[in-house]
């Protein structure tokens, strides 16, 4: 019995399910690349394609955690870099206010993250997916408590 | 709700690890789906027909592709759903390929996966409204930046299809690297021939406006309508008269590195790019104003005249000199020389001896005879009176004169020359030569009343209504008081008055001890002059330390090599007296404390260090002031500062009244040098000339000022990289001779003795051309056609324009950062670009294969390919691409030159997948070119012999190779342009991981960009060879022709959308929005804002913004995000 919970554990603990929110010039591109380089990735993250970092409201973030997202991620462009010249210093500085204020309604704010990875960075969106899965499988499920 | 949904296998791109039926099955159960399909190809033709069939036959009206990525086929769907008879906007796409089955191996996971992304797809569509473009006008003009052959190509391409073009290129010329070529590969034809006829296309294309030396610095809008600012550098020329004749590059004094030649030649700083450069015109290569011309307080053209002494031409020199500074004799002598002080060549070693030189020129006249008068206008009516003949008096006189005014100086003294004649002693500056210089102004026609003292304002305007204007330079003569009871005492002499004394041979002989009081020059010159009038002991008294001593370092030098004692970091307290008779002196001691206002550092008496000192004289030098008592004697007074300076109504043009009174010198500036006196008077006499022309003094002032403000001033510290000033040959400063100290002690003979002609040279080659141009003039004097302009200022024009073409070529990596084969050390060791000019008829070498270092014919070549290339440490993991073929062409070139040469090559692979190359590559083997499969680790010269050795491996054959090489050429990679980064940010386009840029698909859209309406081709996007460039030159060129065929553009309308009766008019999405997209409006009386939907872009900052969800971005609002968010299996 105790063996079979924890073979359940790990398969939940596999089963972790991740939101990414990218924008459409650097980031999805940079996924886009990782896929035509055959970057083998953890299956987990699902993508949702934003015009820009800065269209989004924290609201999104909220939502994906409420609908059951066990982490949400954020990739835009790099700062200067933005392909509206400076969206994703409003993103910045949006998510980092949020990221203070999910531990008071019970989230781990080390399920939420958000990074930069440019058109060219196939190899460091994979990183980003590996290192992100990996810390969303160390924290586990999102269980309502 | 009528969903479709089409799965595609993509062949088994995705099938392979995606059970596509099954996704299509599940997808059947999501709300609103009423049909799923799945085809092996979506995106084919029967794929299209097959959704376009379904959306009819089933009626549908929303449409869900789950294929590739959106960025590759998003178009050609929402046209196939358009066609089907739908607003193309009722359609979303899941992208099953680059982000699911192309990362995943686990085929149930990539399946549940799809069925996720599908899910989500089909909520957002859900949501998804009909949204119809707007359409606009297209500016029918086209933007090339860069003029190698793509942008030649493209230009000509567009302009041909009866497109207007501006072609930008940042060089003189255009024609780019090819322009560089001897050969081009397979064909072996010559370079130039090919690409000349193609640049004087566009030189001559009435649909082509041509910028050259150009750079385009922003650009804002978007495609059809695009805003772009472009920096026009000055040429200094008029192309349109410039005949190419060659008269300017035969004078021009400075020699600088040709960068067309690849460093293998220099150029003259007037030259042209190359014989077929297009514009056909010289061009004026200049950094800015030298450092030592921008620090003289006199505008004098310094690297000007250095470089012309440098050629022998000391005429020509000191015509250059007087047209900034009639007085080259004088200030070689007493200037404070700030151009020494920020002679860049300190940096590397000492700087130039400059006052010297100047000296030289100078006196190498005098030796001649009389100086020449410099070139007089024809006489004008207007005149002027000028008040002093100091430095700044006589230099409005001279300048005046010249203009062909009747110039009257009024002088109180009996004899003229201001300062420069009273309080400077013969041994720095002799009489005779101040007479000499003094001459020339008489002789200039200028009328000189001495003894003539203007008492009054009544005397002033008096003056000035008998003349045009006045110009008033009456100098700072009068001493200060120090006040500590010197009053009335004999002994005590104040320092002016006693160099006046000498001066006008009315001192007596001294004895005994002398104390001079002060710091800077005066009391330098009264302690030297005291000394040679007989004094046995001078000393002086100065309140701080030597570092903070005003004085000219070497007048300071001089006085401790005579003998004069320095008593620093002292004041006096009071002056000892008997009988009304100097006994001496009580000092106090003083130390430092912080700097103040002016930055050196305040003195602090320490209590209890007086102590008295014995004297027989004391000379007080503490400095002067201006003596203005006459201008607040009588009616109609002048204004006059709390410093006893003149108040001036305008300092830019020296306007002291506006009825016509000018001023300038010290008794504006205060106690200053002769230089900064001298300026002044050339710029009083500009101004007294365009106010006597009857010009407005505003305008006068703006003009002066642009004239000022427009000159790119060079600092010392930033004309040269770190690594130039290591480049620079160490050469030591000349040693200036003086005449011995005891004999100097006897009388009044000059003390520093000029260089010599020898010497002069020899100090002159030292200057490192700062500004490359050194203003020297001689080419606007050689050139008859009157077509140099060096009043041309860098422009910055605006250009509307509806596409833009990015043709910006790229670089080759030098060959000095490949420590391994000599680091750039190894004369013989070249780059293929080097080789190239070597071979090249036009050449520097007439296209005579001689090595760089004896100039000897090489018979032993060996090429080196992927240096720099395919090399991940030098993080250049690509191929350059055309490196094979060109050391193929290069070897068999080599051949035909040198018959009985030997070539050998060291390859990594021989890549030449391009028509006629394979057999081009064989064309080389069997003109005995040895290939050498492996890498070179090293290039040396051989100690013994001096011949040069490479080392490499043979891979093939394993086993070490060595070569006994004559001349080594190095294939060194293909890197992207230097500017590319900044160029892209400009553009609001990407470049990729090697700083190439950026194009929208690799394959399908190779020459778009992800801003549409800019386009890329050539080598700035990956490195290629020029028929590859040619034809994606082209290719944009029927690109752009495409996007003008249309008289309209349609505008993407997933623009932001404003719910008026919901907004408050709270701003703000307004300060948010990048793009200046949102405007204030009223809506039934309140405030609220509109979106000007031409110039949104769709970011939708301004609906994460808004507070209370008035603004929506059409296709991203938050509802379509948060059904897809929703859409996420709980």
């Amino acid at each position: 019995m105790e063996k079979e919970n924890k073979v359940k554990e790990m398969e939940k603990e596999e089963d972790v399910k991740i939101i990414a929110f990218l924008c459409n010039w650097c980031s999805y591109a940079g996924a886009d690349a990782a896929g035509t380089a055959r970057l083998r990735q953890p299956e987990n993250i699902r993508i949702i394609r934003v015009p820009c970092s800065g269209r989004i409201n924290p609201l999104f973030i909220l939502k994906a955690f409420s609908s059951g997202a066990d982490g949400v991620l954020v990739s835009g462009c790099h700062p200067n870099d933005c392909h509206y010249t400076d969206g994703n210093f409003y993103a910045r500085r949006r998510l980092e206010a949020l990221k203070e204020y999910l531990p008071f309604i019970g989230i781990d704010k080390r399920r939420f993250s958000y990074q930069w990875v440019s058109a060219s960075e196939g190899q460091k969106w994979q990183s980003v997916v590996v290192n992100f899965v990996k810390r969303i499988k160390s924290i586990g499920k999102n269980e309502p408590k | 709700m009528r969903i479709g949904v089409f799965i595609c296998y993509c062949g088994s791109n995705i099938a392979a690890n995606v059970d596509v039926e099954k996704v299509a099955e599940e997808a059947k159960k999501f709300p609103g789906v009423v049909f799923t399909q799945t085809n092996l190809y979506t995106c084919s033709e029967p794929g299209q027909l097959q959704i376009v069939k379904a959306v009819k036959e089933n009626n549908l009206n929303r449409v869900v592709v789950a294929s590739c990525s959106p960025q590759v086929h998003s178009r050609t769907f929402m046209r196939t759903v358009e066609s089907a008879g739908l607003n193309p906007y009722l359609f979303n796409m899941a992208n099953l390929r680059e982000q699911d089955s192309w990362i995943h191996e686990d085929r149930e996971k990539a399946t549940s996966k799809a069925i996720d992304l599908v899910r989500m797809s089909v909520s957002k569509v859900y949501r998804h409204t009909e949204l119809y473009p707007k359409y606009f006008d297209i500016k029918k003009k086209v933007l090339v930046i860069g003029g190698g052959i793509t942008g030649i190509q493209t230009a000509l391409d567009i302009a041909d299809g009866g497109r207007k073009v501006i072609l930008v290129e940042k060089e003189a010329s255009i024609g780019g690297k090819m322009a560089q070529l001897d050969k081009t590969f397979p064909t072996i034809d010559c370079s130039a021939c090919i690409l000349s006829p193609k640049m004087v296309d566009v030189g001559t294309h009435e649909n082509i406006e041509l910028l050259t030396n150009s750079e385009v610095v922003k650009l804002e809008g978007s495609v059809g309508n695009f805003e772009a600012t472009i920096k026009k550098k000055p040429r200094y020329i008029d192309i349109s008269k410039c005949t190419s004749c060659r008269d300017c590059e035969e004078v021009c004094p400075v020699t600088i590195d040709n960068n067309y030649e690849a460093g293998t030649a220099k150029r003259k700083a007037i030259s042209k790019m190359f014989a077929q450069a297009v514009p056909s015109a010289y061009n004026i290569f200049k950094r800015g104003k030298a450092p030592c011309s921008s620090s003289c307080p006199a505008d004098v053209s310094t690297q000007g005249y250095i470089a012309l002494i440098r050629e022998a031409k000391y005429v020509e020199a000191l015509k250059l000199h007087r047209e900034d500074n009639p007085f080259p004799s004088i200030c070689g002598r007493v200037c404070t020389h700030p151009c020494e002080t920020e002679c860049t060549r300190k940096l590397v070693d000492e700087p130039l001896a400059i006052m010297a030189l100047k000296r030289f020129i100078a006196d190498y006249e005098l030796k001649l005879g009389k100086i020449p008068l410099p070139h007089m206008e024809e006489k004008k009516p207007g005149k002027v009176a000028i008040v002093g003949s100091g430095p700044a008096g006589l230099t409005a006189a001279y300048y005046l004169a010249k203009e062909g005014y009747e110039v009257n100086i009024f002088e109180a003294m009996p004899e003229i020359g201001g300062m420069l004649r009273s309080e400077i002693p013969d041994y720095r500056l002799p009489q005779e030569i101040l007479d000499k210089e003094i001459d020339v102004i008489k002789r200039m026609g200028v009328n000189i009343k001495t003894n003539s003292k203007i008492k009054n304002t009544e005397k002033l305007w008096e003056l000035r209504e008998k003349h045009d204007a006045v110009f008033l330079a009456t100098g700072a003569h009068r001493d200060m008081d120090l006040n500590i009871g010197e009053k009335n005492i004999e002994g005590v002499l104040p320092g002016v008055k006693f160099l006046k004394d000498i001066s006008f041979k009315k001192a007596k002989k001294m004895k005994g001890k002398v104390g001079v009081i002060g710091g800077g020059n005066v009391a330098i010159d009264s302690a030297r002059s005291a000394l040679r009038l007989g004094a046995e002991e001078v000393t002086i008294f100065y309140r701080r330390s030597q570092k903070e001593m005003p004085a000219i370092e070497e007048e300071y030098e001089d006085a401790v090599e005579e003998g004069i004692k320095f008593d620093f970091l002292t004041s006096p307290v009071r002056v000892l007296e008997e009988d009304g008779k100097l006994k001496g002196a009580v000092f106090i001691r003083n130390k430092l404390g912080e700097p103040d206002s002016s930055g050196r550092r305040k003195f602090i008496p320490i209590e209890d260090s007086e102590f008295s000192c014995e004297l027989d004289w004391l000379i007080l030098a503490i400095g002067q002031r201006p003596d203005t008592d006459y201008l607040v004697t009588g009616d109609n007074k002048l204004k006059i500062t709390k410093w006893n300076s003149i108040e001036m109504e305008n300092e830019d043009i020296l306007l002291a009244d506006s009825m016509g009174i000018f001023a300038g010198g010290d008794m504006v500036t205060g106690p200053a040098t002769v230089t900064e006196a001298i300026g002044h008077g050339k710029i009083a006499a500009k101004a007294i000339d365009k106010y006597i022309a009857g010009q407005d003094l505003e305008k006068i002032a703006k003009d002066m000022a642009f004239e000022k403000d427009s000159v790119n001033k060079l600092k010392t510290e930033e004309v040269f990289s770190k690594k130039e000033l290591d480049s620079f040959k160490r050469k030591a400063r000349i040693k200036i001779e003086k005449i011995d100290p005891q004999r100097r002690r006897k009388n009044f003979e000059e003390t520093v003795k000029t260089i010599t002609e020898e010497e002069a040279k020899r100090e002159a080659e030292r200057c490192l051309n700062c500004g490359i141009c050194s203003e020297c003039k001689q080419c606007s004097t050689a050139c008859q056609a009157d077509a140099i302009d060096y009043n041309q200022r860098e422009e910055m024009l605006v250009k509307e324009v509806g596409a833009v073409a990015v043709t910006v070529g790229a670089e080759v990596l030098d060959s000095d950062v490949f420590g391994e084969y000599g680091g750039g050390e190894l004369e013989d060791v070249i780059t293929s670009l080097q080789y190239e000019r070597l071979m090249c008829a036009s050449g520097p070498t007439n296209g005579h294969i001689l090595r760089p270092s004896d100039k000897k014919e090489p018979k032993k070549i060996v090429f080196l390919s992927c240096v720099g290339s395919r090399d991940r440490s030098r993080g250049n993991e690509y191929c350059s691409g055309i490196c094979c073929m060109y050391i193929a062409k290069q070897s068999i070139l080599t051949k035909e030159h040198i018959p009985d040469s030997k070539s050998h090559v060291f390859y990594t692979d021989i890549r030449s997948p391009g028509k006629d190359y394979d057999e081009f590559i064989d064309r080389a083997k069997k003109y005995g070119t040895q290939y050498i499969r492996g890498r070179v680790s090293k290039i040396y010269r051989r100690e013994k012999d001096g011949k040069l050795i490479v080392n490499g491996i043979d891979t093939i054959l394993n086993e070490p190779v060595e070569i006994e090489a004559d001349l080594v050429v190095l294939a060194t990679a293909i890197v992207s342009n230097k500017n590319a980064g900044e160029l892209a940010k400009i553009l609001n386009i990407n470049t990729g991981p090697f700083g190439f840029f950026k194009e929208s698909h690799p394959k399908l859209r190779p020459v778009e960009t992800n801003t549409d309406g800019v386009y890329i081709a050539g080598t700035c996007q990956s490195p290629k060879d020029i028929p590859a460039s040619v034809a994606q030159g082209s290719a944009v060129a029927s690109k752009i022709l495409a996007l003008m065929s249309k008289d309209k553009l349609a505008s993407d309308p997933m623009v932001a959308k404003v719910d008026k009766i919901r907004c408050i008019g709270c701003n703000k999405c307004l300060t948010v929005c990048p793009f200046n997209a949102i405007e204030e409006s009223e809506f039934r009386g309140g405030k609220v804002v509109n979106v000007i939907e031409a110039v949104c872009k769709g970011c939708g900052l301004c609906e994460a913004t808004c507070p209370i969800d008035a603004i929506k971005l059409s296709g991203f609002s938050d509802e379509m995000i948060l059904e897809e968010i929703k859409a996420f299996p709980k």
